[in-house]
């Protein structure tokens, strides 16, 4: 993978990029907007980069606990009805969506 | 009048997004005591929406761990509170059911992001609140709005049906009046629950006990990087003051130096965000959430315009944040880093932690800002300075009343933040105990209501 060095200055091409990725619908003004705190954001981030990690193994998570698992046995769940309820669209037990496969051609 | 009458009356900050009726309690502990619950603590009755548009509405089918434990305790839930859009701000001015005004001043912020639950608890509206601290969420508002606020250590308190934001930082807290309310209800909160993977296993200490015996030969470490000019005066010489009162409590200072400090909200602001990117992405317009009115020809269409329209600004921007540290390319040089910079800021403590029982220094740098004056993120960020670190080290912190700024024309708290070990909950808490016996600023409240 090519790994670039940290950089401060984002263009408008990685801003719609990274909107991309994080499907999130976005508008010129707002691409601009983006650029411009996103900047500021990792110009403070990039003090970072003078701390020495050589040799350091990364910390996912402050536990560093073994999963621990809860018994494999049968309890209730959650009802169709229940799942549903929160759903802005449904057509009869289903969640609907937009068409999801193309015409066959 | 009853609670749910007194809280109509008089929230005339915007605290609570709902007020409930009341329910006659269980026998417990808790029995009668009136709490609120942080909108992003899932519950049965009323709405879960962390203050955003995008869970408007939202009905949850099942309670957060918490709320049973409490409920079971005897508590009154009594409503939930407003807080910055999925717990992402540090004024709760980002909450898309308006911002919560500070009762010490209605002109400025209460902090955030659980400022609704802050100030539930200042203004007397409840006995003590429930709130989320992923990096100061609980310890900043408390300390701007002059009440107790306590973030246990990572795993000590079941995250189960919090709404994720952060998941390896988030840790659900009390807001209280006292120390001894903070241990009473965090006891009843606290324990292993098979239902978080990350819930701390093993015997929880009990907080209750010992909380009033004093603790002999206390040394507290005072970071040089925690006073000076980052700060107010007047925090820098409350927080002497607050030194002052320990050592005639008989206590030792130790000077400490954490050089990572600086770095801190730099490495906060890649990990909160990384894990925030990924945990938001659930919010897809299908299964629950806001959902475009717009025609979509497909998928993605359908994704980007719901989250588009559902998110408010800052959560976008930390969502892009998160996305572009995590993206191929830029993982090892952000994300990689950040976390071998975790690991180095754990070494840090452990090492403070030889030489003294408790890190001591202000809350905030400063006293609560007037609403809309910080319009950049990064000064919004800067705010969580002094306890970011904490979170990402995952160990327990609180933040109590340790003094008042007349600096800006009105009688403003100053927070007194005190971090300990991982699992050494119960000597925080009497090491807070010991201040709070010795001092009464923690009795003050803002005057409004009686």
């Amino acid at each position: 993978m090519n790994e670039n060095q940290p950089q401060t200055e984002l263009t408008d091409d990685e801003i719609r990029h990274v909107a991309h990725l994080a499907r999130l619908a976005i508008t010129v003004s707002e691409v601009s907007k983006a650029k411009k705190d996103l900047t500021a954001i990792f110009t403070h981030i990039s003090r970072s980069s003078a701390v020495d990690t050589d040799g350091v193994q990364p910390l996912d998570h402050p536990t560093e606990l073994l999963n621990h698992l809860r018994e494999d046995t049968c309890s209730d769940s959650l009802s169709q009805q229940q799942v549903l309820a929160n759903a802005p669209v449904i057509k009869d037990v289903y969640f609907a969506v937009p068409k999801v496969l193309g015409e066959s051609t | 009048m009853s609670t749910t009458q007194h809280i109509k009356k008089n929230d005339i900050y915007n605290a609570f997004h709902e007020i409930w009726e009341t329910e006659e309690p269980s026998d417990g502990v808790l029995h009668g005591l009136c709490i609120a619950i942080k909108d992003n603590i899932v519950t049965k009755k009323g709405t879960t929406t962390c203050g955003s548009k995008m869970l408007k509405g939202y009905n949850s089918p099942f309670n957060a761990t918490v709320v049973d434990r409490l409920e079971n305790a005897g508590a009154v839930l009594v409503g939930k509170t407003n807080c910055d859009e999925f717990a992402m701000g540090s004024s709760t001015e980002h909450c898309a059911w308006g911002p919560v005004k500070n009762p010490w001043d209605t002109n400025r912020v209460p902090g955030g992001s659980s400022g609704g639950s802050a100030v539930a608890v200042a203004a007397n509206l409840c006995d003590a609140a429930l709130g989320s601290d992923t990096g100061g969420s609980i310890r900043q508002p408390a300390a701007l709005c002059g009440v107790v606020g306590y973030k246990p250590t990572y795993g000590n308190v079941s995250r189960y049906g919090l709404v994720a934001f952060a998941s390896s930082l988030d840790q659900i807290g009390t807001f209280t009046h006292s120390v001894e309310d903070a241990a009473k209800i965090t006891q009843c909160i606290s324990g292993y629950d098979e239902l978080d993977s990350t819930s701390y296993p093993e015997t929880h200490p009990d907080l209750c006990e010992n909380l009033k015996n004093p603790i002999k030969h206390l040394r507290i470490g005072v970071p040089s990087q925690y006073i000076g000019s980052n700060n107010e005066t007047a925090v820098n010489d409350a927080i002497q003051d607050a030194i002052d009162t320990y050592k005639k409590l008989g206590a030792s200072i130790v000077e400490l130096e954490l050089p990572l400090t600086d770095v801190g909200i730099s490495t906060y602001y890649v990990l909160a965000p990384a894990e925030a990117s990924s945990n938001l992405a659930r919010y897809d317009g299908i299964r629950y959430g806001h959902r475009t009115d717009e025609l979509c020809s497909d998928l993605f269409e359908l994704y980007s315009k719901s989250r588009a329209e559902g998110f408010g600004d800052e959560v976008k921007r930390r969502i892009m944040l998160g996305t572009y540290v995590l993206s191929s390319g830029y993982y090892e040089a952000y994300y990689n880093n950040a976390l071998k910079i975790r690991r180095l800021i754990c070494e840090e403590y452990k090492t403070a932690f030889e030489s003294c029982d408790v890190i001591l220094g202000p809350t905030t740098p400063t006293v609560a800002f007037p609403l809309g004056s910080t319009a950049d993120p990064v000064s919004m960020y800067l705010n969580d300075v002094y306890t970011a670190n904490t979170n990402i080290a995952g160990i327990c912190g609180i933040s109590i009343p340790c003094g008042f700024s007349e600096e800006h024309g009105s009688r403003l708290p100053i927070g007194l933040h005190l971090q300990c070990a991982w699992h050494e909950d119960a000597k925080l808490l009497r090491i807070a105990q010991m201040f709070e016996s010795a001092t009464t600023f923690h009795t003050e409240r803002p005057g409004v209501i009686a």
